[in-house]
């Protein structure tokens, strides 16, 4: 892997375009220029990847002893006062770049109007920037037309292999399209550590493929589709749906494990599409899980609407003793809202918390295998965050049940005898095995259209932003729901934080403007 | 009472009575005068005006008679439309106010003589018949009164309307009539001073025994009928209701029919004012040079004529009606067959009231020929000879106050509006003195040629 | 540059204004009279009945392109929806049953109410599918949903509509060159 600057790299000093900048010492030259503002143009490179230097599309130019001579910045480590020219001052750096692309686009089909990468496509964005002066010009046959008699011959007169091979179940290739970065192959080999994609045959004819007979089947395969420079690798469940600039994105945080990855909910049109990984490089890098990944598919469907909060708040107000039972993605303003709820009832309440979901071993890329995904959050507020056993060993004492984003009876046949308690008051999005053996159920928000925060299992307190996609206009967030409950409605986000900020002093001086994008680390505030 | 009825023949009875039906005639103008001012806009933009509305009949089909359905259309939606009124208004003046304009010529046409007196035999009796409904030494001077009077609907509408711009057009239309009605009162005056009576008829008498008015009185001609334009109220003198500045000035406020009244009123003061001046100017109901008695002892060969003249008209209709018919047929218009349908129903009619006035011509040429009998040395007729003569010279006012009626329009769509104060200047300080030179100018050439 | 106009100063017959008024009374009665004469040479047009001549590079109601065996040329790249800038083009994509299309439009509707007819859409699409040549230009109807039209109606025009010129319309089924078309494309009309 490369090495990437950090906040305690050394700086040193070095000569870009004749004038002394200051950059970290301790890694490559393209990271290096793009601290002090100079993007290079890539395609093979990707910051959490073995460099390979196979594209030669970064090139710039270095003072050396036998002259100026043309180096690749990916695979350049910076040295102190080295002498590096950029396109901005020299002519052969842009000819050089303006001839890679051309090279890598003679055998590239010119199909963008079809392909699911336009938009985001690293060839897309070269050509802009540096080759759209060239000599390239459409050339007969290959300007795309979308008609049947329309197939891509490349320079030499050749078919450059198939289109639409399914790799595996979930990803499509199309040889046409790639440039052999092999990404995907150095991703399959060194971070999802299982190598089902190889790079086949020599020279003008290598394709990626994977072992005869098998598959590209694995947790982590749709981040190939990600990291594929070009469209060659499109994921089956966004393939053809939208064009990527109709999308808005919308930063989030993965409620479905307990670190808590970065992700991008891409919507239009009141619709989730897709999910992707943010880059946070300390978190989930730029990797997502295919379980969290097309979780969103789950998001709008089956969901309850809201309930009839009169009804639950004679129930409390009547009740002997109340289970509050939290589930793993409340957020921290839902724990507190909880919180307030326990106050209000006094000692008739006792607060639970936990799932009954296995907790798996961490895979070291996007998951912690903790599905409760506040737990650090739980620890915070002071809310247990592991005796739903000791609820189910006293279900008979209570007479009322309350769960909030918990599906106790779909996670584990055993908490069916918590049905021993006479009423059931569900609060989850969606209509699951608990809300339909529940006797009152309410619908809340999903945590993908709430405003919220959460701790994840490295102490880094993260945000959550609500993306537009609501089925339901008269839901509200679950905080809402509780602090109603509780006879204190808490009508915004911003209360909620205020209110987890009496419950936990130390988390005052962070409000939804300053937790970064990629969370404040929270070291050893909090426990 | 009984004596009143006996001192009189039962047909002086009749035709007494009969002539309060002249009261309808600004009314009737109405009908006329809508289409031929909507579709002559239309020519003289180079447009074609309505022509859509129609009514179906079997066979025909869609009827639409050149435009004229429009009317009944408009009509119709005016009279289905809400009445309503701006909240805080004088109920009673506003609803009244109105009918005030419209009433006012419905009264008008009773001084108006349609036709020469008639003098006929009845049996025994000499029968006299004034052209008049109502036969009064002041005629022109009540028509004068009354006319001026509809200047009261503009300016209580305006007031009543509780509107800034239905007031200031209130007061614009009052400021104008008073202005005007000066103008038009001296105008006149030298043509009153050569007949030297009042009487409208006898004026139409002097106009037939010497020469027509606007031959002897041109530059009154010409101020008689700027002012009497202006006194209508139209372009280029609508200034109260004029659209830049005031919406639509003294009926801004008035919707449904009470805004057709002063529509309808508009234009029967038209039609009323196009009369008047074809009396006063043109011979009124005196058939150019003819005189009466020549008519009367040739009616037969009169009445012809006049069938002459009404064949020639129709087959000249006819003749354009086969050209549209031809141009349709060879057009691309989807609704042709339709077209040509209504066509030949207006041919149908076209040829049948040829042949009838064809044949009704040589009848009356061939056969209609009166006996007289001499009392005080003129010859007087039958009442036969008396009603064809009453309908020529009906039918000569009226065609010479259409004629009147189209320079109406004629000069509303040639001119633009003028200024407010561009009109005062020309009603007071240039048609005043104009008519004012023109009087005494009359009067000094009066009395030294006829020493009156 | 400001260029100054003299106008040409009124003589005293013109300021007197009443024979100005009879000229102009003369010019509009020669105008009422080709009306009643000569009514057929008005330059108006009876608009329904008789329709103007509408140029083909007129932007009127648009229409897809159509292979030579009845698809549509479309290819659901969503350029026009992109560039068009009322957002009235709605479109889905699929993939294609014939392997050598790989993309093809499912719906494709656009909300003539919405259309501002600028014709940005034609000129974004890249496989020539879209058009505004059809010379139709009145969308009469009586629901708002009825304006929107969908696919199957943008789709139903005649070839023969359209000039012989016109290769890419002509090799629409129904057309002169359809069959070569076929020939040449390698396409069966099932």
């Amino acid at each position: 892997m490369p090495k990437l600057p950090t906040a305690n790299s050394p700086k040193v000093a070095i000569f870009v375009d004749d004038k002394e900048v200051l950059v970290p010492g301790d890694t490559n030259l393209l990271e290096a220029l793009k601290t002090v503002g100079i993007e290079t143009p890539h395609i093979c490179y990707h910051p959490y990847l073995p460099v390979s230097g196979n594209c030669r599309q970064c090139l710039v130019e270095q003072e050396g002893p036998r002259g100026r001579m043309l180096i690749i910045a990916c695979f350049t480590p910076v040295t102190p006062g080295m002498k590096i020219y950029t396109p901005a001052s020299s002519a052969r750096v842009k000819n050089a770049r303006q001839a890679t692309s051309e090279f890598m686009l003679v055998n590239h089909p010119l199909d963008c109007p079809i392909c699911d990468k336009a938009g985001e496509c690293s060839l897309q964005e070269n050509y802009m920037e540096s080759a759209h002066q060239s000599r390239l010009r459409p050339e007969v046959g290959k300007q795309y037309h979308g008609n049947p008699d329309h197939t891509f011959v490349d320079s030499k007169g050749q078919v450059r292999g198939g289109k639409r091979v399914a790799l595996g179940p979930r990803v499509t290739l199309d040889e046409e399209r790639c440039v052999q970065c092999d990404r995907c192959v150095r991703f399959m080999r060194h971070v999802a550590k299982d190598e089902q994609l190889q790079l086949a045959s020599r020279g003008d004819h290598t394709y990626i493929t994977t072992f005869p007979g098998e598959k590209l089947d694995h947790e982590y395969d749709l981040c190939v589709t990600d990291i594929c420079p070009v469209g060659a690798l499109t994921a089956n469940h966004f393939r053809f749906q939208q064009r990527t600039w109709l999308l808005s994105r919308t930063p989030s945080i993965s409620m479905d494990d307990s670190l808590g990855a970065n992700i991008w909910i891409d919507h239009n049109n009141g619709k989730i599409w897709r999910i992707m990984p943010r880059c946070n490089p300390e978190v989930n890098r730029s990797w997502l899980s295919n379980t969290s990944r097309l979780a969103y598919m789950g998001f709008t469907e089956n969901r309850l609407a809201s309930g009839d909060l009169n009804i639950v708040s004679d129930l409390l107000k009547h009740a002997k003793k109340v289970a509050l039972v939290a589930g793993g993605a409340c957020t921290l303003e839902d724990l507190a809202a909880l919180k307030m709820l326990k106050d209000y009832l006094g000692d008739r309440a006792s607060l639970f918390g936990g799932t009954l979901r296995p907790v798996l071993e961490a895979d070291g890329i996007s998951k912690s295998g903790d599905p409760l995904a506040n737990r650090a959050g739980f620890k915070a507020l002071g809310i247990p965050d592991n005796n739903l056993n000791d609820l189910m060993k006293h279900a008979a004492d209570y007479d009322v049940l309350l769960t909030v984003h918990n599906d106790l009876f779909g996670d584990d046949e055993g908490a069916m005898i918590l049905k021993k308690i006479p009423n059931r008051v569900i609060l989850s999005a969606f209509n699951d095995e608990t809300s339909k053996d529940a006797t009152l159920v309410c619908g809340v928000n999903h945590w993908s259209e709430v405003t919220g925060s959460m701790i994840n299992s490295l102490n880094i307190l993260q945000k959550l932003s609500p993306a537009p996609t609501c089925p339901d206009a008269q839901l509200k967030p679950a905080y809402e729901v509780l602090s109603t409950l509780a006879g204190n409605p808490l009508t915004s986000a911003i209360a909620a934080l205020q209110k987890v900020q009496e419950f936990v002093p130390a988390l005052k001086p962070y409000s939804y403007e300053n937790i970064r994008s990629t969370g404040v680390k929270l070291d050893g505030v909090l426990l | 009472m009984m004596e009143i009825i006996q001192s009189k023949h039962w047909v002086e009875w009749l035709i007494t009575i009969c002539k309060f039906g002249f009261a309808f005639v600004p009314v009737i103008f109405i009908l006329l005068l809508i289409p031929l001012e909507r579709r002559g806009a239309g020519f003289i933009q180079d447009r074609q005006g309505p022509n859509r509305s129609y009514f179906k009949i079997p066979y025909f089909g869609r009827i639409r008679l050149f435009g004229w359905v429009q009317n009944a259309c408009d009509g119709l939606k005016l009279f289905f439309k809400e009445n309503y009124s701006p909240s805080g208004v004088n109920k009673f003046i506003f609803s009244i106010a109105p009918a005030i304009p419209f009433a006012i010529v419905l009264i008008s046409p009773c001084v108006i003589p349609w036709f020469a007196p008639m003098v006929f035999t009845m049996g025994d009796e000499v029968i006299r018949i004034s052209g008049q409904t109502v036969d009064t030494e002041v005629g022109i001077l009540l028509l004068f009164g009354l006319s001026s009077l509809s200047a009261f609907g503009a300016v209580l509408a305006g007031w009543a309307s509780k509107s800034k711009y239905s007031l200031l057009g209130g007061l614009r239309t009052s400021a104008m009539t008073i202005s005007y009605e000066v103008c038009l009162g001296l105008s006149i005056m030298g043509i009153l001073l050569l007949v030297g009576s009042f009487r409208i008829d006898e004026i139409i008498a002097w106009q037939e025994a010497n020469v027509w008015g606007i031959v002897a009185q041109p530059v009154a001609f010409f101020c008689f009928l700027i002012a009497m334009i202006a006194e209508t109220g139209r372009a280029p003198f609508d200034v109260a209701e004029g659209e830049p500045e005031l919406v639509a000035g003294f009926h801004t406020e008035y919707g449904a029919m009470q805004f057709g009244l002063f529509y309808m009123g508009e234009y029967s003061h038209i039609g009323i004012n196009s009369i008047l001046v074809a009396c006063l100017f043109l011979g009124g109901y005196s058939v150019p040079f003819v005189t009466t008695e020549t008519i009367q002892s040739n009616i037969g060969i009169s009445l012809a004529v006049l069938c002459g003249i009404f064949v020639v008209a129709i087959l000249a209709f006819l003749h354009l009606l086969y050209r549209y018919a031809r141009w349709y047929k060879k057009s691309a218009a989807s609704n042709k067959q339709v077209i040509l349908r209504e066509y030949s129903l207006y041919k149908i009619l076209g040829w049948a009231a040829v042949v009838v006035f064809a044949v009704a011509g040589v009848a009356s040429a061939l056969f209609f020929h009166p006996q007289f009998t001499v009392i005080d040395g003129q010859p007087v007729y039958g009442i036969g000879v008396a009603l064809g003569t009453a309908l020529i010279h009906i039918l000569v006012l009226l065609v010479k106050a259409i004629f009147f009626c189209w320079i109406w329009i004629w000069v509303r769509w040639t001119l633009p509006r003028f200024r407010y104060d561009h009109v005062m200047n020309l009603g007071w300080k240039v048609i005043l003195n104009i008519a004012l030179v023109n009087l005494v100018l009359t009067a000094l050439i009066a009395k030294l040629l006829g020493g009156i | 540059m400001v260029r100054q106009i003299k106008q040409k100063p009124m003589n005293w017959i013109e300021r007197l204004y009443i024979f100005e008024a009879f000229r102009g009374l003369w010019t509009t009665l020669k105008h009422a009279l080709r009306g009643l004469l000569r009514y057929e040479t008005l330059p108006t047009v009876p608009y329904p009945e008789i329709k103007p001549e509408i140029s083909r590079t007129y932007r009127a109601k648009h229409r897809l392109m159509l292979r030579p065996d009845g698809t549509p040329r479309c290819v659901a790249c969503g350029m026009c929806a992109t560039a068009c800038p009322a957002h009235c083009i709605f479109l889905e994509a699929a993939p294609a049953e014939d392997g050598r299309i790989e993309k093809r439009v499912l719906r494709f509707d656009i909300d003539h109410l919405v259309c501002v007819f600028c014709g940005l859409c034609v000129e974004a699409c890249p496989v020539d599918a879209l058009r505004m040549d059809t010379c139709d230009t009145s969308y009469v109807f009586r629901k708002r949903e009825d304006f929107v039209t969908p696919m199957y109606q943008l789709m139903s025009w005649d070839p023969k509509d359209y000039p012989q010129d016109d290769l890419q319309s002509q090799m629409a089924p129904g057309g002169t060159k359809n069959k070569q078309a076929l020939d040449a494309w390698g396409l069966k009309v099932n």
